[in-house]
């Protein structure tokens, strides 16, 4: 009995090294290669000064500062995006006119890098938070119509004739039919540019700004301290990470018949 | 030829827009910064004269062309090898889940001091960014694969490194292709943000120097050229998706977007 639980939790901690272990490993490398000289420690910090600087920067605030700009600037654009995207894509799916209009514009554009056309944004709404804002809000509305028009199309039929048949009103069925259809393809639209928003918003911030992770990361590579940049990294990743589960938990909640697809 | 009155909407808006734009830029009422149609192609014409802009054209095009075929060869041999080596899964799996949420222009500075301002740094950060949509969608596509297709391959007595390549590989063709679109679309966003932030050549530096000139005219037909650039890639990409998957795409609506 106890020799079967103990040859259990070994196998189950044999598993958890042989998924994880590709990090301490690296991190071991890392500090080794560093140490004897092997790589230029200027370039490439040991892991105890990334560690040390990302410590000190977010315990006097500097980073929480930062991060604080850059996620309120994506998510604002982001949101932004969402809440006009998704009634767009909505009526694009539902009027020929609209989509007709439109079409072009989405479709077209779509695989056009769009980032080039910052610039301009700079110019029309200045250098800083505005111009972020709205760029980002550009960024995301790509894949947000996108996805919600093919998701909004592809409602079944049946479904709605079904809601007809028992008398649903067309509100009724916009709100218990169509929208619950579409809400998986919505969010797998979500999905996508939600990590596009903090991408752009931390590009834009290395082009030109005096705050937000992307001017730290400017700065203290101009100053070369990479300890500093390499936490920054660290920081906007943990941001992303936390915002694609925040994102994940909400899918949970609201399209709580389905489960997520694996990512 | 007959025109629907679909594709004449179709039309509507962006002529709307181009015709309102010139008027309006013309007559001298909107803001100096946004030069109007007639005024960018005449610089456009100005630049290809000098033969600036295809120095410029082809520095960038080289810069994008050389990262994304690193990154794509690189992200589809790792991500096949991860899908079907539990080994390989294991040890990319941690690190692309951390480093694929981080943007990777991130460590420009880094590829900067690395590999100066000419195109090496361009081209390994373009490969670097490209590597991980392309990693994910290949190993992902290999782990979906149908079963059955595997088993009945070798129920026949099919060696292993033929299921590989006859049955694995074009199965997940399709997906693959997808993760590949996506790293191209990253490569545009990576090079322009590059461009800008530190290089001597390509369309970024127009659309600077534009800038810093205060000839709005130039730095939008530098802006139009990298947009122009951007569209044509995705376009052959999407050809070229269309005659590999020829047999695939039967029977399924063909999906311009995504």
């Amino acid at each position: 009995m106890i020799a079967q639980t103990l040859t259990q939790t070994l196998a189950q901690t044999w598993s958890l090294v042989a998924r994880w272990y590709s990090i301490p490993l690296l991190l071991l490398v890392w500090q080794v290669a560093v140490g004897s000289g092997l790589v230029e420690s200027r370039l490439l910090p040991s892991p105890e000064k990334v560690f040390t600087a990302l410590v000190t920067d977010v315990s006097d605030g500097v980073l929480l500062y930062h991060a604080g700009v850059t996620v309120s600037r994506a998510l604002t654009g982001f949101l932004l995006a969402a809440l006009v995207g998704i009634p767009f894509a909505a009526a694009m799916a539902r009027s020929a006119l609209v989509r007709n209009l439109f079409e072009p514009i989405f479709f077209l554009g779509y695989p056009v890098p769009k980032i080039a056309l910052f610039p301009v944004f700079t110019y029309v709404f200045g250098i800083g938070t505005p111009s972020k804002i709205a760029f980002t809000f550009l960024e995301c509305l790509y894949p947000i119509v996108v996805a919600c028009y093919f998701g909004f199309r592809s409602v079944q039929t049946q479904l709605i004739w079904t809601a007809q048949n028992c008398g649903a009103s067309r509100a009724t069925i916009l709100g218990r039919v169509i929208l619950p259809a579409t809400l998986p393809t919505i969010f797998s639209g979500l999905r996508v540019a939600l990590p596009v928003a903090i991408i752009v918003v931390v590009i834009t911030e290395m082009i030109g700004d005096s705050i937000g992770l992307g001017y730290y990361i400017t700065i203290w590579s101009t100053r070369f301290t990479f300890a500093n940049v390499y936490a920054a990294i660290i920081v906007i990743g943990i941001c992303g990470l936390l915002l694609d589960q925040a994102l994940l938990l909400l899918r949970h909640r609201a399209v709580y018949w389905q489960r997520e697809e694996s990512a | 030829m007959k025109i629907s009155s679909a594709s004449l909407q179709h039309w509507i808006l962006p002529l709307a827009v181009l015709v309102a734009w010139e008027v309006f830029g013309r007559a001298g009422m909107l803001p100096r910064y946004l030069s109007w149609p007639s005024a960018i192609l005449a610089a456009l014409w100005e630049l290809a004269v000098t033969g600036e802009l295809f120095v410029a054209l082809a520095a960038s095009f080289y810069r994008v062309a050389a990262g994304f075929a690193l990154g794509t060869v690189a992200g589809v041999i790792v991500g096949l090898g991860a899908g079907v080596v539990p080994g390989i899964r294991h040890f990319f799996d941690p690190l692309v889940s951390f480093l694929y949420s981080i943007p990777k222009i991130a460590f420009l500075p880094v590829f900067l001091l690395l590999f100066g301002l000419g195109h090496a740094s361009k081209i390994t950060i373009i490969a670097f960014s490209g590597f991980f949509p392309v990693f994910v969608a290949s190993r992902h596509a290999v782990l979906s694969v149908n079963k059955l297709l595997i088993w009945v391959a070798r129920n026949m007595g099919t060696p292993e490194r033929t299921i590989f390549f006859r049955v694995i590989v074009p199965a997940s063709a399709p997906q693959l292709f997808a993760g590949v679109r996506i790293g191209l679309a990253h490569a545009f966003v990576v090079l322009f943000a590059a461009e800008l932030i530190g290089s001597k050549a390509g369309l970024g530096t127009i659309i600077t120097s534009g800038e810093e000139w205060v000839r709005f005219d130039l730095m939008f037909a530098g802006i139009a050229c990298f947009a122009a650039l951007g569209f044509a890639s995705d376009r052959i990409l999407l050809a070229v998706r269309a005659r590999v998957l020829k047999g695939q795409m039967i029977g399924t609506e063909e999906q311009v977007v995504r």
